[in-house]
């Protein structure tokens, strides 16, 4: 069919995300291998540079919808603007990223435009003529693979940090200013303001070892023997979500979409299981080393190092060894 | 404020998951519980109507099996329980059916997870308020009455960020983890809401056929452990050997 493969930006206070960086350099490889364009869509307020910067970054053409009012517009606003555009440039394959703000994107474009929706997906292939892709289910131990009907338009939502960022030429693309009259569209609710974390004491990004826990601890009593062994390492102790939301650590330990993302030298996740949220924060540190019981777990999949064993033993040992030097 | 929470029973430990026919995964599993993120929607649902007054009806869909979450949902403080008696595993079909079953039951306020256990996709919520044509927020951490027709609430954005955002009623919101304790409940508790009668709404009730539970666009090839991409080098011995081991690789990395 025809249609060629588009990216919708993702972006923050008029600065591209990486993840949009990610969906251009895989876009950029399906497009070639289907045979197609490579198109962007930025849709925001004040979008104007980061259009300019997608024109030299790989993409054939970028689309902009750039409207003061989808600045401040609830999620739900800048999916039907999206829409509006999609349904005029037809692309067959959009991308958008399985992040917070895709989550919101991804299904209402594609309810709306009643195409085959894909989300949390952490590869995009075109295999033998149809894009193919592969996620997660049942708590990730398992992937489904998953091949997308030819003859119909889809979208697929991709995992943040699931494809590397390459270096591309630029096709000195053209820029089109899309005339959507946003005010005509149906509002959906409005942003009173947005909020950022302010910087804290504990800054988890900065260090170069983190020792993070996860469920597989048990009990917030056994904290300190995690918090001890980042000590010992001349590191900090993170922690995935599951220990925030029960109250045993703050928000600013927290490694993963919600919350930081960090690219330590090394990075020691000790019973974490690896759920796609939790990668998303940690997957580009340099070293990672999974403790874990279960050898099945997802973890496993993004550590270079595994230890399957139990971390009640190994954490204390480490401590240790690291204490003598 | 009626509030409707949409609760999923997910299977717990899972196994041989196969593809099967019809385009879904069949499997075997030990046991079935209200997925967990769907728990903290019951949760807030609890505290909001402890502050706004009202009800509380938890509804899900699936098969006769499915209804034991609905009695977890009715101990833990749903007045009423409904379950639509249709199996649909793909998300936007089961979007469908949610979205039918609330224009029958109406409501105010919907809230749902951010994601289940088994099918991990983050689509269902967001794709039932499109359905009906309502506004939503994802990821929700706090919902406060905003006036008589409207709520405000705080979502992550990602990063440590997030946006406080006005929604006229009626809504649709997606509670992310973590917005209330989750609270235990006694045995005695479950088995006095066992003696609840879920309302059983059939496909015909409301308003749908079979042929809306289709998946279409698209077939399940296979299902296996992920191939590893990250070619982990597993470190075995006793404890010690594994941490001296361990440290001296830490060294090797700048």
């Amino acid at each position: 069919m025809a249609g060629n493969v588009l990216i919708i930006a993702e972006h923050w206070n008029g600065k591209l995300e990486g993840v949009t960086f990610q969906m251009l350099t895989k876009g950029r490889e399906l497009a070639d291998a289907m045979g197609v364009s490579l198109e962007a869509l930025v849709v925001g307020g004040n979008v104007g540079g980061m259009a300019e910067q997608l024109a030299t970054a790989g993409a054939d053409a970028v689309f902009v919808v750039d409207d003061a009012a989808l600045a401040n517009a609830a999620g739900g606003l800048q999916a039907e603007a999206a829409v509006v555009a999609l349904r005029g440039i037809a692309p067959r394959l959009t991308l958008v990223g399985y992040t917070l703000v895709g989550m919101e994107l991804g299904p209402a474009i594609a309810v709306r435009l009643d195409v085959t929706a894909m989300t949390n997906c952490v590869s995009v292939d075109y295999v033998d003529g149809a894009v193919t892709v592969a996620r997660p289910v049942y708590d990730g131990a398992l992937h489904a693979r998953i091949v997308l009907d030819a003859d119909k338009p889809a979208l697929v939502a991709l995992q943040k940090g699931a494809t590397p960022t390459a270096e591309l030429a630029s096709k000195n693309a053209s820029v089109q200013k899309l005339a959507i009259d946003v005010s005509s569209l149906p509002k959906r609710g409005e942003i009173v303001q947005f909020i950022e974390e302010p910087v804290s004491d504990i800054d988890i990004t900065k260090a170069d070892i983190i020792v993070s826990a996860g469920r597989g601890l048990g009990e917030a009593s056994k904290l300190p023997m995690i918090d001890e062994c980042a000590k010992a390492l001349g590191g900090l102790m993170g922690c995935s979500r599951p220990l925030v939301d029960q109250g045993w650590l703050p928000r600013e330990r927290q490694v993963g979409a919600s919350g930081k993302t960090v690219t330590p030298r090394v990075y020691i996740a000790c019973g974490i299981s690896g759920a796609s949220q939790h990668l998303a924060g940690m997957s580009e540190s340099r070293m990672i080393v999974a403790i874990n019981k279960d050898a099945n777990a997802p973890i496993f999949q993004v550590a270079h190092y595994g230890i399957v064993g139990d971390l009640f033993e190994i954490v204390p040992e480490l401590t240790a060894q690291a204490r003598k030097g | 404020m009626k509030i409707v929470v949409c609760c999923k029973a997910v299977p717990g430990a899972v196994t041989e998951v196969a593809v099967a026919q019809g385009n879904v995964l069949s499997y075997r599993s030990q046991f079935q519980s209200m997925n967990e993120c769907d728990e903290y929607a019951m949760e807030e649902a609890i505290v909001l109507k402890r502050q706004m007054g009202g009800e509380i009806i938890a509804l899900t869909m699936g098969g006769i099996t499915t209804q034991d979450i609905l009695f977890t949902a009715a101990a833990k403080g749903a007045d009423k329980i409904v379950r639509v008696d249709a199996q649909a595993q793909d998300p936007r079909a089961a979007s469908i059916v949610l979205a039918a079953a609330l224009k029958t039951l109406g409501a105010d306020l919907i809230l749902t997870g951010t994601q289940s256990r088994d099918s991990l996709s983050s689509f269902v919520g967001v794709a039932t308020a499109q359905q009906l044509d309502i506004p939503f927020a994802f990821a929700v951490t706090a919902i406060e009455k905003d006036g008589d027709n409207s709520i405000k609430v705080r979502k992550e954005l990602g990063g440590g960020r997030s946006a406080d955002v006005r929604l006229p009623l009626p809504a649709l919101v997606c509670i992310q983890t973590g917005i209330q304790p989750l609270n235990y409940v006694p045995p005695a508790r479950l088995m006095r809401a066992r003696q609840q009668r879920p309302t059983s709404l059939s496909l015909a009730d409301i308003g749908l056929t079979q042929d809306d539970l289709a998946s279409k666009g698209y077939r399940i090839a296979s299902v296996a452990p992920p191939v590893r991409t990250g070619q982990a080098t597993m470190i075995e011995g006793t404890p010690a050997e594994i941490v001296s081991t361990l440290l001296a690789k830490m060294k090797e990395v700048r």
